[in-house]
């Protein structure tokens, strides 16, 4: 499953949701989210899947009845297994070589990935931050007014130390050419066949007649 | 296509000394220096043009910008944990772009925000739609100067988190039944035991949660944009009309 290209696997984690959505509850919904269960169990993912979607049960309980729990639990169960599972499945940095063999302009890809390079990088920075901050003495303790300041004491130094670094990165692209609607040749393209194409048709197909069955 | 050498031309940085010499050489043409005795006093190297949208690496700048703040976003619920203030910060990249790059750039940094937070929790994905509504908003008060001191932002912040409310209740009343996280199926639980009908509820729910949070988030951005070099500032090309400074 895992060996599937990119947009493929894309459309299923797509399609699952879409068609627990709008086919009828809860017999729709609890199709769709045995599939994306499977699907999370071939991954090794069943458990995250499960943990992530269990306090949505619970808060609905909370707040709906019995029919209305079932009916939008199982929709959100079968989104969450089915992100939980492509996550798991689809490595960020095939989804960029997909993209880019796919013809998307190199700066999209870009984005995307730097995005997922950067998260790590600037928490990291942020705990660093928080421990220096404390050695000063700063305290995260108190009234919401010296939460606040403590907040803005941990956040600028993040978020400017950040900004700081745009232009750096604007020279050291601009000088690997990735301008916008630049083209770049991925050197590992993943194989995207015949069958695969009509796959992802055939799903987009589905989603569409089950709404147009829905509406009539 | 421009040459790569026109495109290093486009930004040109300078000395205080020689700027009048560079504008008597350069300024012929329609981006000639425009003179500010106010920035040309304050730094010791300025660039010769603020950021126009024209040249290539103003907009490789501000295609960095994306992930950099999209980055910020999803980094400050560190902070925000390290606080235990029940605040979420996640619309903070989308208006700091917004306020540095203009409405484009925020927009895309919302959708980038929403599809990598997607992956680490679902129930991010269908709110984009509240991160591009947040990202035309912070245009509009960045072309009004609203960061231009906390006295105006905060209350602009209080009017996104009203629209910020409004925009997402139907979102989560009809994707989630109001349980999007716990804090707001909680407050969603007191809205329904206060009498309030289901969407009432839920509005009320998603209220409490983005009033205090977007006015927060509007006053931590202004600070930003403040707290940035004029240097720096005038390098984006919304960050000084958005502090009321151009």
């Amino acid at each position: 499953m895992t060996r599937l290209h990119p947009f493929t696997l894309l459309a299923i984690a797509a399609a699952l949701p879409a068609l627990a959505w709008i086919l009828p509850a809860p017999a729709g919904g609890l199709a769709m989210a045995v599939v994306a269960l499977a699907l999370a169990l071939t991954t090794g993912v069943f458990r995250t899947a499960v943990f992530t979607a269990a306090p949505f049960w619970l808060f609905l309980l909370l707040l709906h009845d019995i029919p209305t729990t079932v009916a939008i639990g199982l929709r959100i169960t079968t989104m969450v297994s089915s992100f939980v599972w492509v996550v798991a499945a689809l490595p960020p940095p095939r989804l960029v070589e997909a993209m880019v063999a796919a013809g998307w302009s190199a700066s999209a890809a870009y984005v995307f990935a730097a995005t997922l390079s950067a998260v790590p990088v600037l928490r990291a920075r942020a705990g660093r931050i928080a421990d220096a901050q404390r050695c000063r003495g700063l305290s995260p303790r108190g009234g919401p007014v010296q939460r606040l300041r403590a907040l803005r004491a941990l956040a600028m130094p993040l978020i400017l130390s950040a900004l700081h670094e745009v232009d750096e990165r604007g020279l050291a692209l601009e000088t690997r050419r990735l301008v916008p609607g630049a083209r770049r040749t991925p050197l590992a393209p993943p194989s995207d066949h015949a069958v695969e194409r009509v796959t992802r048709w055939a799903l987009a197909a589905a989603c569409a007649a089950a709404l147009a069955w829905r509406l009539r | 296509m421009r040459s790569h050498a026109s495109r290093s031309r486009s930004w040109r940085e300078t000395s205080c000394r020689c700027a009048a010499r560079s504008a008597r050489t350069i300024g012929a043409g329609s981006r000639s220096v425009v003179t500010r005795p106010d920035w040309f006093g304050a730094c010791g190297y300025i660039y010769l043009w603020r950021d126009s949208g024209e040249s290539g690496l103003v907009s490789i700048r501000l295609l960095v910008l994306i992930p950099v703040a999209a980055a910020i976003s999803l980094a400050l619920s560190a902070a925000v944990d390290a606080v235990a203030l029940p605040l979420f910060l996640d619309t903070t990249g989308t208006i700091l772009a917004t306020a540095l790059g203009g409405p484009v750039v925020g927009i895309s940094t919302g959708v980038v925000t929403s599809a990598v937070n997607s992956l680490r929790n679902p129930t991010f994905w269908p709110f984009v739609a509240v991160q591009v509504i947040v990202a035309l908003y912070a245009w509009m008060a960045a072309r009004a100067g609203l960061f231009r001191s906390f006295k105006t932002a905060v209350p602009a912040g209080f009017g996104l988190g009203v629209i910020a409310a409004l925009t997402s209740t139907p979102i989560s009343y009809l994707v989630f039944g109001c349980t999007t996280t716990g804090g707001i199926a909680l407050t969603t639980a007191l809205g329904k035991a206060l009498g309030l009908p289901p969407l009432g509820a839920c509005f009320f729910g998603s209220f409490l949660a983005d009033f205090g949070d977007k006015a927060v988030t509007f006053a931590l951005v202004t600070s930003v944009l403040h707290g940035l070099s004029r240097r720096t500032a005038a390098r984006f090309p919304w960050a000084l009309r958005a502090i009321g400074a151009a």
